[in-house]
């Protein structure tokens, strides 16, 4: 495995505020990378320092080994979909589809006609006058014919129907089996893309909070739930990332057992359940960061 | 990261020259608001001018020289360069979001959209010229109408005539490529301040003319420039704005 991208102690301020504080990952080639986090939590910030669109205060970025900015050679391996994309004044689909081949060295106009029938684009209306799912549609056949070897999506389909976002998460995997490249794709709908994704980012306040496997964030954490009493007493001095009741019974979110944990847990009646990625990433951010500094 | 070398230097050669290109082609590919509307604007000012030189005509019993009535002054044409100013102030703050989600940097931005300008210009002027020409072999349009050709360019060649006109509008297209830079930079705040500066340069000049009583002088440098000298001169506003936009444009970040 190669890294793709390469940040090292990244930092972004609009004036007083902090967007990306002091944050370092690595992406690898080849793989579907979930950036995720709260609105305002940093996602764009972050997507648009990656693509040189943004310029950083301090830190390093490295996209295939050098700095992005102003950098052609490294851009032009680069797509970058953006939810509030704008579009030149009275464009319609069909002039983006025509001009993208002249920016994407691997477009493939035969995959990009495929998803314009998929997702029913009417290609000769104004940008202006398409509904936002529509609007989202352009974005996402550009994001997907373009097959760049690095591909942003950054909130790719607000306004899409299930139908066709449903459409984008099976495009996408297929398209990827057969010409594997980076995708990094910010999102509010957790669970939606759980399936899709093979490692997770989540980022709060301008800091990454999760940089995790995909598979080990979701055996991260299990539901317990039976009896408050039965509960408390198992639980002990574990850390509890959510607690509910409903009467006497209870249900509490804590951190990996191991085969001994679950062993003692069924044995006093308890329940385990998993933690799906969104109720997981809800439970990590929105309770104070000291708390789950102690996971790994 | 040696291994991804081959990524880059794979991509190296498809890049510069031909994205700067694929810029200047992305501002004509919608043509209508670039190439078509400029024109079908111009065309119906032409029409209505012609009417209403026939309807003077007509009404003044048709020898116009005779009745010392003067269709030679027409300024219709300015408009397609005032539209000049708008078309680059669009072309520049719509596209280049769309560029830069593209994977364009700034820089090769910038030289394709200038390049497009240069190509819109060269365009616009051989349109001017021809109609020109007509112009002129028609006694203007055989009602002595000048609109293509008014007064202060009548009596140059065609070639100088070229020249102006595409010099003219090189220039206005400039001066909105530069007022787009500060505003992709800065916004309206950028916009406002960059026809600031060119109000307080104009206005320092006035000042200076006026208490150093030097206006005899700038009458007499436009009579003896001519107006092939006077285009000309506007290559050193054109070029400071062709210069100063791009260095404005290249720390700017796309907003929505």
């Amino acid at each position: 495995m190669t890294a793709v991208v390469e940040v090292e102690g990244l930092s972004k301020r609009f004036g007083k505020f902090t967007a990306v504080n002091d944050v370092s990952f690595h992406i690898e080639e080849n793989t579907i990378y979930g950036l995720l986090g709260r609105n305002g939590a940093g996602k764009t910030t972050m997507m648009q320092l990656l693509t040189g669109q943004q310029f950083a205060n301090s830190g390093d970025i490295r996209v295939f080994g050098e700095s992005p900015v102003e950098n052609a050679a490294v851009l032009g391996n680069i797509c970058f979909i953006k939810e509030s994309q704008s579009y030149p004044e009275d464009f319609r689909p069909r002039h983006v589809f025509a001009s993208a081949p002249w920016f994407f060295q691997n477009w493939d106009a035969e995959f990009a006609d495929r998803l314009v029938a998929d997702f029913r684009l009417p290609l000769n209306r104004r940008i202006k006058k398409l509904s936002r799912g529509q609007l989202s549609a352009v974005g996402v056949i550009v994001g997907l014919a373009s097959r760049a070897p690095l591909t942003f999506f950054d909130e790719p389909y607000l306004g899409l129907d299930a139908v066709a976002r449903q459409i984008f998460y099976d495009r996408l995997l297929e398209d990827f089996a057969e010409h594997p490249r980076t995708v990094i794709l910010s999102t509010h709908l957790i669970d939606e893309v759980s399936a899709l994704l093979e490692h997770v980012l989540v980022i709060d306040e301008g800091r990454i909070i999760i940089d995790e496997n995909a598979d080990t964030l979701r055996g991260s954490a299990t539901t317990i739930s039976g009896t408050k009493s039965a509960v408390d007493a198992f639980v002990g001095r574990r850390a509890v990332l959510h607690r509910e009741g409903l009467g006497g019974l209870t249900s509490v979110t804590v951190e990996k057992l191991d085969a001994a944990d679950r062993t003692e847990a069924a044995a006093a009646g308890l329940e385990l359940g998993p933690v799906s990625l969104q109720q997981l990433i809800v439970r990590k951010t929105s309770i104070p960061e000291t708390e789950f500094g102690a996971q790994s | 990261m040696t291994a991804l070398s081959p990524a880059l230097s794979a991509s190296r050669s498809f890049e510069s020259p031909r994205r700067i290109l694929a810029v200047t082609k992305l501002h004509f590919v919608n043509r209508f608001g670039m190439i078509w509307m400029p024109l079908i604007v111009l065309g119906a000012i032409f029409l209505l001018n012609l009417a209403i030189w026939w309807i003077i005509t007509i009404s003044t019993g048709n020898d116009n020289k005779a009745n010392h009535v003067h269709l030679g002054y027409s300024g219709a044409v300015s408009y397609i360069y005032v539209y000049g100013i708008i078309i680059a102030v669009q072309a520049i703050s719509r596209t280049f979001p769309f560029s830069l989600g593209f994977g364009v940097t700034r820089r090769d931005f910038y030289l394709g959209s200038a390049l497009a300008f240069v190509v819109l210009s060269l365009g616009f002027a051989v349109v001017l010229t021809i109609m020109s020409v007509i112009e002129i072999a028609t006694g203007g349009w055989g009602v002595g109408g000048r609109m293509f050709a008014p007064a202060y360019f009548t009596n140059d060649s065609w070639v100088l005539r070229f020249v102006m006109y595409f010099l003219l509008f090189l220039f206005l297209l400039f001066i909105g490529c530069a007022g787009a830079a500060f505003f992709v930079r800065w916004r309206a705040t950028g916009l406002t301040g960059f026809f600031g500066i060119i109000a307080v340069i104009l206005l320092g000049a006035i000042a200076y003319f006026t208490l150093a009583h030097q206006w005899p002088s700038v009458a007499q440098w436009f009579v003896s420039a001519g107006p092939i000298g006077v285009t000309l001169w506007t290559i050193v506003p054109t070029v400071v704005c062709g210069i100063g936009g791009f260095f404005v444009l290249r720390r700017a970040t796309p907003k929505n």
